[in-house]
């Protein structure tokens, strides 16, 4: 790249050629007022603020913002001039704003208040005329103030550049103008809070803060989101030991300061007045509190007993998708060696339980992402299977930043229509029959062979079995497969091409593909699309197309990592391999019994609901809710002995307990979490729990080992860590105290130390789909899905997000309600064979016709209790009898 | 969205296809929204709200952003206009000779407020900058008719006259 040599107020400072004067002065610490100018958005040159004297061929007054650098130039930017230049462009701005410093929220952090003080403001020459607009105060989370707004046009820019809304705009013109919504209508949007985030003054407002305290009184700690599997960096700012609200910062974390309305308006849930008090012991079926010690004492007598009369293996374990590495890796040591049962698992690897290996066999192959910004680096992005807008919204905005900064292609495949708002030039929406996923990957594949999209002699050179590929594909029909999946032969072939278009390729893998009963096949033929094209990519080694795998939680990828599943150790080695048995044995110092390896591959709930587990050790997960078939948990429930549930809050799941032990939220523990782009990052404890007696996830169980036996000498997460650093190889060379610089990446340190010159192999499977049958009583099959505003249990004691989103709906086609007479907001009953529910109907044209869509993500909405798997056949019917 | 006839704020049925010729005779034309919403209002009168949200699906671009170009230029209207446009001038010389009187009298006789139409939909009364007619200061422009040196109790008049030369409906 080439660099430019410039002066700015005598300091000679070098910046990349095309850079403007301003993000010159701030990337080298020299300050030039401005309230339009962002780094992260486009230019807008609309306040006037930022001119500085600029010496090129000749001297004349530039505006930094909207003006490149070029060599040798001289930048001044306080000479008197320019200075009084900037007075009175401020004196027109303050000519009518409210000046209510006082009981502005943003003062203390303001730049018009800061600029106005700098340049000592006071008293102006113009007599101020106030503008008295009425306050806008139309939901829930924002408040406009358009008193304040100096019409900088930041946060109409952040709110269609980075979150691809464009809920506001300018309206009107000259005196009039004014940012707001088309027809001044309530609000209505993805409440990332962009705008709020950008704003320059006070006319944005965070409604969860309102008035509980002010910008300099607050101490800020980053820490990292606690709902999706992104991993935002999110700073909370705290006061007299409580969060009062939640910001971001721009150049921490991989989020860039993004953040989605959980990150930043879900943090109620932390001070919820519902949250778990006191230890729980279940007596005549009613709880009673009771402390720590005996809580503990009770447990571990209980689960001694069930050691002693059955085995360890007749205890079950369920580790968190929402805890921490450390809180999940001592989880599973407990379950293995103190408890003695192999026993274990998490809802993750509960619903997509082909996704481990294969994610695992991908990072060793080098065709999985190494890290979520292998989204903003590619040319061509291809979401399959997944709502990115709803699922991991922040990735969403770096699909945004690719489409924006690299032109990049965007192609999105689902079996619903899903929004996703970006400016692509490219932008190919597909939408696959049910079941198909195979049939169209496998024609992508045809096609990129046929019309030789690829470098086909390089890529026999460097499959070893590319031989197979003629002979598997030689009956499939590209036709049929338009006919199977219902996407027109075009398409597909222009799919093909722009996938093998130069440049990089990011592949996500959605949950939908996840989940489905043929989620196997699909991501190995989803592999083999990625290895045809690396092995021909003219640099073999260097991925050009990679596979980012979606995760639901903060946690998930971690929960699996530290092995808290029955098929592997930590760091997914085998427990099948006896060998590996051995070496954990050695670094654990116990020893395993052996029949705990026996039953591997069985599901948990099902040899609760024989009648195989006489106790459970349920952290943090409410399955009741989450598992998609609620009514096989309920069973297995109901014939196991002995329940106890670690939680932050009494769940469905908690509620059948026996014993119930009080946890802290994420605000008030230290530990790690690692994101679906495999990176681990480092949370900061930032409170201490008040008003509960609470404890974390990892002391619980150093303390319930201590009642077993057993000593388990970890002072803090830090110990852990280092013992995670040296038990798990995927985590080696992780360090506690570096974490709090920088990110820990253990996808790109297993895949760099793969052997570059072996050869690709392909994985071929057949073409095969799913076929749902038609079923007389219950003709429509129910889909459940994620959603942007609610996930997990926390979100539901987030007022905020409640008042948001208050209610769950049943999306239905337009085509099956108009037969069913059903309009939006009837209440409709959505049964299957073993339950029903009573939702609002939503009338669109997102879902095919016979698929009702629910979102899984209302707790309080029990749809995983209808689902009989994850594709349930049921019936609709308006709500006041059936027709 | 639905595309065949919805109703306006103000009750309207609207006939949507109108709009969708406008989308789809710009299809391939980048940066089109202008002469879609010029098309569009020439075919309806005014950009009512369905119209908007239709041309924010089809083109992809948000309906604030919509309105916000809509409002920024003056020849875009949002509410339905009537058959008369009556333009008031309130510029400075027309200001000083007693403008807002006129004005006020014109909102009486006729029972609408400045910027609105009436009911009967035949006149939509509007204040405007100086018409370059000071000269005959107060002024007003009815259509393309300019009517000079008001007075309060003459502005009736010239409605009545208006409305008698069978002008209107
Ligand atoms: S926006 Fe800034 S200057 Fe305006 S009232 Fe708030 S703190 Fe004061
Ligand atoms: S609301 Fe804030 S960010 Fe938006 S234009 Fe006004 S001052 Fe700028
Ligand atoms: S929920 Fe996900 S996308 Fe939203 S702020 Fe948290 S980590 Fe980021
Ligand atoms: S910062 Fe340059 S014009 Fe506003
Ligand atoms: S001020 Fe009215 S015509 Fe000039």
């Amino acid at each position: 790249m080439k660099t430019i040599n410039l002066v700015v107020d005598d300091k000679t400072i070098t910046v990349p050629e095309g850079t403007n004067i301003f993000q010159a002065s701030l990337d080298n610490g020299i300050y030039i007022p401005g309230l339009c100018y962002h780094p992260k958005l486009s230019q807008f040159g609309g306040c006037r603020l930022c001119m500085v004297e600029v010496t090129e061929r000749r001297t004349a007054h530039r505006f930094a913002c909207a003006h490149p650098v070029s060599e040798g130039m001289i930048v001044k930017v306080n000479t008197p001039k320019v200075v009084r230049y900037r007075r009175s462009v401020m004196e027109y701005l303050l000519a009518h704003h409210e000046l209510s410093c006082p009981t502005c929220d943003k003062a203390g952090e303001c730049s018009l208040q800061d600029i106005t003080h700098e340049l000592m403001l006071s008293p102006s020459r113009f007599n101020a005329v106030r503008m008295n607009a009425p306050v806008v105060r139309d939901n829930p989370i924002l408040e406009l103030n358009r008193n304040r707004c100096v019409l900088c046009g930041r946060c109409v820019s952040a709110c269609k550049e980075i979150e691809g809304v464009g809920a506001i705009d300018f309206q009107k013109r000259g005196i009039k103008t004014y940012v707001g919504t088309a027809f001044d209508k309530p609000l209505d949007c993805s409440f990332c809070g962009g705008c709020l985030a950008v704003c320059p003054t006070g006319s944005w407002q965070d409604r969860t803060l309102e008035f509980r305290g002010r910008p300099w009184e607050f101490k800020k700690t980053q820490t990292i989101c606690p709902y999706c599997a992104v991993g935002c960096t999110i700073v909370l700012n705290t006061k007299s030991g409580s969060v009062r609200r939640v910001t971001s910062d721009d150049y921490i974390g991989i989020n860039e300061g993004n953040l989605c309305i959980k990150g930043r308006f879900g943090h109620e849930f932390i001070h919820s007045a519902e949250r778990l008090k006191t230890p729980l012991i279940k007596k005549d079926g009613a709880f009673h509190p009771s402390s720590w010690d005996d809580a503990l004492e009770y447990i571990s007598k209980r689960f001694q007993q069930i050691i002693n009369e059955h085995g360890g293996k007749a205890i079950g374990g369920i580790g968190s998708e929402k805890c921490t590495n450390e809180d999940n890796y001592l989880f599973q040591k407990f379950c293995r060696s103190v408890l003695r049962t192999n026993t274990i698992d998490n809802l993750s690897n509960l619903r997509s339980p082909s996704l481990n290996s294969l994610m695992y066999e991908s990072v060793i192959r080098g065709i999985a992402s190494t890290s979520l910004k292998e989204i903003e680096h590619a040319n061509t992005l291809f979401f399959f299977g997944t709502d990115m807008t709803e699922a991991h919204p922040v990735a969403g905005t770096m699909a945004r930043k690719a489409i924006r900064m690299n032109n990049a292609s965007l192609i999105i495949a689902n079996i619903r229509t899903i929004s996703f708002s970006g400016t692509a030039k490219n932008d190919i929406r597909l939408t696959y029959s049910f079941g198909s996923q195979i049939p169209f990957i496998h024609a992508l594949i045809k096609i990129i062979i046929d019309e030789k999209l690829i470098d086909l002699k390089k890529a026999e050179s460097s499959i070893s079995n590319f031989h197979e590929l003629p002979l598997a594909f030689d009956t499939f029909s590209v036709k049929e497969a338009s006919q199977v999946t219902g996407i027109s032969e075009e398409m597909m072939r222009t799919t093909a091409r722009l996938l093998t278009k130069s440049g990089n390729c990011c592949i996500v893998c959605g949950r939908d593909v996840e989940e489905d009963p043929l989620s196997r096949d699909t991501i190995k033929a989803l592999m083999n699309l990625c290895v045809l094209m690396n092995a021909s990519s003219p640099d073999t080694g260097h991925s050009k197309a990679s596979l980012l795998f979606s995760r639901s939680h903060n946690n998930s990828q971690g929960v699996n990592d530290m092995g808290v599943v029955p098929e592997f150790f930590p760091g997914y080695s085998t427990t099948s391999d006896v060998s590996n048995r051995e070496n954990i044995e050695k670094q654990w110092g116990v020893k395993f019994s052996d029949d705990i390896f026996m039953r591997e591959s069985k599901n948990i709930f099902e040899l609760a609901r024989n009648g195989a587990l006489k106790g459970l050790y349920i952290m943090g997960e409410n399955p009741l809710v989450s598992y998609p078939n609620g009514k096989e948990v309920l069973e297995a429930f109901q014939k196991t002995g002995f329940i106890v549930v670690q939680d932050v809050f009494l769940t469905e799941t908690a509620q059948l307990a026996d014993v119930v032990l009080p946890t802290v939220t994420f605000a008030e523990k230290e530990g790690t979490f690692t994101n679906m782009g495999m990176t681990v990052q480092r949370l900061n404890k930032i409170i201490q729990p008040s008003g509960v007696d609470a404890k974390p996830d990892w002391q619980i169980i150093c303390e319930f080992a201590k009642k077993m036996g057993y000593s388990y000498s970890y002072a803090s997460p830090k110990d852990i860590l280092s013992e995670i650093e040296s038990v798990v190889p995927i985590y080696s060379g992780i360090n506690y105290d570096r974490l709090k610089r920088k990110e820990f990446y253990w996808a790109s340190s297993v895949s760099g130390s793969r052997n570059k010159s072996a050869k690709y192999l392909l994985n071929i499977v057949q073409p095969e789909s799913l076929e749902i049958k038609q079923n007389k009583d219950f003709p429509f099959v129910l889909l459940t899905g994620v959603s942007l505003n609610h996930q997990g249990t926390f979100s539901r004691y987030s007022n905020a997000l409640v008042s948001v989103s208050p209610e769950c709906f049943a999306e239905m086609n337009r085509k099956d309600a108009q037969k069913m007479n059903i309009h939006d907001g009837d209440a409709v009953v959505i049964e299957s064979s073993q339950n029903k529910v009573t939702l609002k109907a939503k009338v669109t044209g997102k879902s095919p016709e016979g698929i009702v869509f629910v979102s899984e993500d209302y707790e309080w909405i029990p749809i995983n209790l209808v689902r009989t798997g994850v594709y349930t056949p049921v019936k609709i019917y308006k709500e006041t009898g059936q027709i | 969205m639905n595309t065949t006839n919805e109703k306006s704020i103000q009750g309207e049925a609207i006939d949507l296809s109108k709009v969708e010729k406008a989308v789809e005779k710009y299809k391939n034309v980048k940066g089109a929204l202008i002469p879609i919403l010029q098309m569009v209002q020439a075919e309806i009168g005014y950009l009512p709200a369905p119209a908007i949200d239709l041309i924010s699906e089809r083109l992809n671009i948000s309906a604030s952003e919509i309105v916000g170009v809509a409002t920024f230029y003056a020849q875009f209207h949002l509410v339905p206009r009537g058959q008369h446009i009556i333009k008031v001038c309130c510029g400075t010389a027309c200001h000083v000779k007693g403008a807002k009187k006129i004005a006020e009298k014109l909102s009486k006789t006729l029972d609408v407020s400045l910027g609105m139409t009436t009911k009967d939909k035949v006149f939509t009364l509007e204040e405007v900058a100086c018409l370059g007619a000071c000269s005959l200061a107060p002024v007003m422009m009815v259509d393309e008719n300019v009517h000079g040196k008001l007075a309060s109790d003459t502005v009736a008049d010239v409605i009545k006259e208006i409305k008698e030369s069978g002008f209107s409906q």
